[in-house]
């Protein structure tokens, strides 16, 4: 009978010519950590969700604190997030090993582990952001009948404290997920859970933004938007200046090589740079102009948003086979 | 109440806690027959890994994995031009090390992964849904996901189990039983500890030098995962064997990662509100 080869074996590198064991102070140049095995569906689901989360806190920021005609924004917003969230629960359960056993993460209740806490947070939030877009909808008339009576119900206060709590959380637990394991790249640094935050309210920010370009809001309200887009980008600039930082070395397979373009393009240039140069000269324009230039750098802040997660990601496993990088990480 | 829900979900009792069973391996003794690889993957069933040839010595296995859980590593120490007494041939078998505080074990969502009555570490397969974030988490690349289309237990995690079934029955795991020069031994690991102290004396005494044990209490290596219950006595320095210095557990640093998560979120919303608050 012919059995799949093992995972592992396509993924060893080539042992180099050394004193005998390989040259390094290692065994041949083995990986001392496992690869990963998660695919692409984890970084989209971060991505979404994480976009999700930041357009519900801005949204609900809007409504709460904002103007008359701030509070048309957090419509876009509400809607973002309850769209967004559609496809998360699918693209988690797809990517696990046996998805016709995906309830078994709510089999228990087990904060210490991120996976569990995400878990749980993606099942509390999903409900409440749909309940808060459908009761919004309901008091636009969007939504009539009786589903529309039952929309009303909602309490939407609430549904704004606990959303923005359970929002938050799973914005911010991503990164700390990754941060979780002992893969050097993820693991080294302390500051890729803050990373990961940032880049979350930066798209979910972006995206209410996008909304509101589209709507045609008044453009105090744009200007406010991109103040509070630039400041979202300016801390993800600082964090990831730490985050390089703190990981040195064991940042090259992010820095360098296949994910270069990626990280520096996409992730900084189109993620950070790039839309704070474009609220920069928005800042002085008004009207369709200004319309164009908020909704181009919301489209690169949410484009740069999936090109951090998925850049980093994908690093991670060229990191887990780089042995120098585990054994600095785990020296004392 | 307790016992109504308990009926009601269908709990059982864990069974009473046992002594702490574990391996000392002692790489002194190893001469590299694979022995104890075969009689795992005869035992446990697990099917082959294919006929790859690495180039790396005698080592055709590479690594342990989620159908490899005992692993025979060859390290050729052979300088060019040294004399015959500098060159050694270190044979070692690897295996999961049944951390006191296991990585895998915290990073669990399921509870598939438990700690069981013999204090060893255990996937039941039947609660494993193959969330894949034990992978990532071991410090000792240990634990693996099966194939998702594979034939083998598809899409869940593996891992050497220290024969769970055959300790049940009071039988000795396969692989320390099929060692033929006691490198494996099996037993209580207190006593074990008590056993690897004297060997190691007597190693040292015979001018073995470098030799040392890795995952005894009192080494740094035990700082962080805790006393493994499947040691080693090693003849060089940990990494040698492609062992960590000192395993990190990642639960240690999570409370710093949340906080500076949490940090950036609070400072969000409250720039949210001022921005958003001037009318």
């Amino acid at each position: 009978m012919i059995r799949d080869p093992p995972s592992s074996r396509e993924n060893f590198p080539p042992p180099l010519a050394g004193e005998g064991q390989g040259g390094g102070p290692g065994y041949y140049n083995y990986p001392v950590v496992r690869r990963p095995v998660w695919t692409w569906e984890v970084p989209t689901y971060f991505w979404l969700g994480g976009m999700a989360a930041g357009a519900y806190v801005t949204a609900s920021l809007a409504h709460n604190f904002g103007s008359a005609d701030d509070r048309r924004i957090a419509a876009g917003g509400y809607y973002v997030a309850a769209a967004a969230l559609v496809p998360c629960a699918p693209l988690l359960i797809a990517d696990l090993g046996r998805p016709d056993r995906f309830h078994h993460m709510l089999r228990i209740f087990k904060p210490l582990s991120p996976m569990n806490l995400g878990a749980w947070t993606l099942t509390g939030f999903t409900p409440i952001a749909f309940a808060r877009a459908a009761s919004h909808a309901a008091s636009t008339g969007l939504l009539r009948g009786p589903l529309g009576a039952l929309a009303r119900l909602v309490p939407t206060r609430l549904a704004e404290l606990t959303g923005c709590a359970l929002g938050l959380t799973l914005a911010g637990y991503s990164g700390v997920l990754l941060a979780a394991t002992n893969i050097p790249l993820w693991a080294k640094s302390k500051l890729l859970g803050g990373l990961f935050m940032a880049s979350a309210l930066a798209s979910g920010s972006a995206a209410v933004t996008l909304q509101a370009a589209r709507r045609g809001v008044p453009d105090a309200t744009l200007h406010r938007l991109a103040r509070l887009e630039s400041a979202a980008s300016i801390g993800e600039m600082a964090i990831l200046t730490g985050y390089l930082v703190q990981s040195g070395k064991t940042a090259r397979p992010l820095t360098t090589g296949r994910f270069a373009a990626p990280f520096w393009l996409g992730a900084v240039g189109a993620g950070t740079v790039l839309p704070l140069l474009l609220h920069r000269l928005a800042g002085r324009h008004r009207g369709h102009t200004l319309q164009t230039l908020s909704t181009v750098a919301a489209v690169c802040t949410i484009a740069g948003s999936l090109a951090l997660r998925w850049s980093i990601f994908e690093a991670g496993k060229a990191s887990s086979e780089d042995q120098a990088a585990s054994f600095e990480l785990s020296s004392r | 109440m307790i016992d109504r829900y308990k009926r009601f979900m269908n709990l059982e009792e864990p069974p009473p806690a046992k002594k702490a069973k574990g391996f000392f391996t002692d790489t002194s003794l190893c001469i590299g027959c694979k022995a104890c690889e075969v009689a795992c993957k005869q035992w446990n069933q697990l099917p082959a890994d294919g006929f790859a040839l690495t180039g790396n010595s005698y080592d055709n296995t590479g690594h342990l994995g989620a159908t490899t859980w005992r692993h025979v590593q060859f390290i050729e120490q052979a300088k060019a031009n040294g004399s015959r007494q500098e060159q050694r041939w270190l044979m070692m078998s690897d295996v999961c090390k049944h951390c006191a505080n296991a990585a895998c074990l915290e990073a669990c969502p399921t509870g598939a992964l438990v700690r069981t009555e013999y204090d060893t570490v255990y996937v039941q397969q039947d609660i494993c849904n193959g969330c894949g974030f034990c992978v990532p988490a071991c410090p000792f690349g240990v634990i693996d996901r099966a194939p998702k289309h594979g034939q083998f237990e598809a899409g869940t995690a593996h891992k050497c189990t220290l024969c769970y079934d055959r300790l049940k029955d009071d039988m000795t795991p396969a692989c320390a039983k099929s060692c033929p020069t006691a490198s494996i031994q099996f037993g209580d690991v207190e006593e074990l500890q008590q056993r690897a102290r004297h060997r190691l004396g007597e190693l040292k005494a015979r001018g073995e030098t470098k030799a040392e044990l890795y995952g005894m209490p009192e080494g740094k290596e035990a700082s962080e995962v805790g006393p493994l219950h499947a040691f080693f006595l090693l003849l060089d320095k940990p990494q040698t064997y492609n062992l960590p210095e000192v395993p990190r557990l990642p639960r240690k640093t999570m409370a710093q990662r949340y906080a500076w998560s949490a940090a950036v979120g609070v400072g969000f919303a409250l720039v949210g509100a001022i921005v958003l608050g001037r009318r």
